[in-house]
């Protein structure tokens, strides 16, 4: 059984070495370009109440996992400055907000607006799905292809993705599985 | 043979040597690259000393013998100053998996009292090989993830 869970749910959550049990930042925000699949990174808060921002940056690359009560990484040495970052999360494009995004499939048949990304847990951020309002005002999860065509504010997705709409989590687990069985090897 | 933390705190230090009653132990010094206990802490605050394990010649069921009263020495740096106001201890830190989910509350720590070697740390109420302990420090301790309860 996977654990899913929304990308807003980490926010604040502590960022904590693996070899030392040390808590060393908090998560600020989530960076993340829609195409990647995954996080490109977090942006970080200083630890504690009213600490401020944090200048250095976590790359995905960095992370050994995220988890439902940290952020794990191997040590301190895997913040890092922005500017030695990779780009995408040193430096991310200023227009790469997916929130709002209208979810169309290849049909042209809107499923919805993209309110949250789905987390895999364990992972260094993988993002196996949406959370979207749909049009009747109601709430939904999609699973995500492995690789996902994107077109400015719209995110273009297989015409199956309709088949897959489920109303939690738990379901979403599953729809994943079962929507990339399907897709065939990305 | 082991023994737990429970069992051990408090009990009284004594200087072999003088025969003098050095303190009471309050804590340990964990040492993450060895699993093993890198000293104990006596009393708290600004008046904890600190007995390097080499120097702790019998650990017994009444007493810890320590080879003589110089054995005692102030916090040498950042972690041991920490270590003596409590900040550090393994006991009563939240455990988490190397995947990032809490398993619960560091309840104790079972140790060889021989070597000082940690041999298991006791989470949530079930025991854990120490060889499952990845680190710990002032925030938790990381265990590996065939410990998680979830996945």
């Amino acid at each position: 059984m996977k654990l899913l869970f929304p990308a807003s749910a980490i926010m604040g959550l502590p960022v904590v070495t693996v070899s030392g049990g040390e808590d060393v930042a908090e998560v600020r925000d989530v960076i993340y370009s829609p195409g990647l699949g995954h996080l490109a990174g977090l942006s970080l808060n200083k630890r504690g109440f009213l600490s401020g921002r944090r200048k250095d940056v976590l790359a995905a690359a960095d992370i050994c996992a995220i988890g439902r009560d940290a952020v794990m990484v191997r040590d301190e040495t895997c913040l890092s400055s922005p500017d030695d970052a990779p780009a995408e999360v040193g430096h991310p494009e200023s227009k790469r907000n997916v929130v709002g995004d209208d979810v169309l499939t290849e049909g042209g048949v809107s499923l919805g607006t993209v309110r949250d990304l789905v987390l895999l847990s364990g992972t260094a951020g993988e993002v196996v799905g949406y959370q979207i309002s749909t049009a009747d005002g109601g709430d939904g999860y999609i699973p995500l292809p492995a690789q996902l065509a994107v077109s400015g504010s719209t995110l273009v997705v297989p015409e199956i993705t309709k088949e897959f709409v489920v109303h939690d989590l738990v379901s979403l687990s599953a729809a994943v599985d079962d929507f990339r069985a399907q897709m065939g090897p990305a | 043979m082991s023994e737990t933390f429970h069992q051990v705190v408090g009990r009284k230090v004594v200087s072999r040597s003088s025969a003098q009653e050095l303190g009471t132990v309050s804590d340990f010094l964990y040492d993450g690259v060895r699993r093993s206990i890198a000293a104990i802490v006596l009393g708290h605050g600004r008046k904890a000393r600190i007995v390097d394990w080499k120097n702790v010649t019998g650990f017994g069921a009444d007493a810890v013998m320590v080879s003589d009263d110089d054995a005692l020495r102030e916090p040498a740096d950042e972690r041991e100053s920490q270590a003596c106001s409590g900040k550090r201890g393994l006991v009563g830190k939240r455990a988490l998996t190397e995947t990032g989910n809490e398993l619960g509350t560091v309840d104790d720590v079972v140790f060889d009292p021989g070597d000082g070697r940690v041999l298991a740390l006791v989470v949530a109420g079930r025991e854990r090989p120490a060889e499952g302990l990845l680190g710990a420090g002032s925030y938790a301790a990381v265990m590996e993830a065939e410990q998680d309860p979830v996945t």
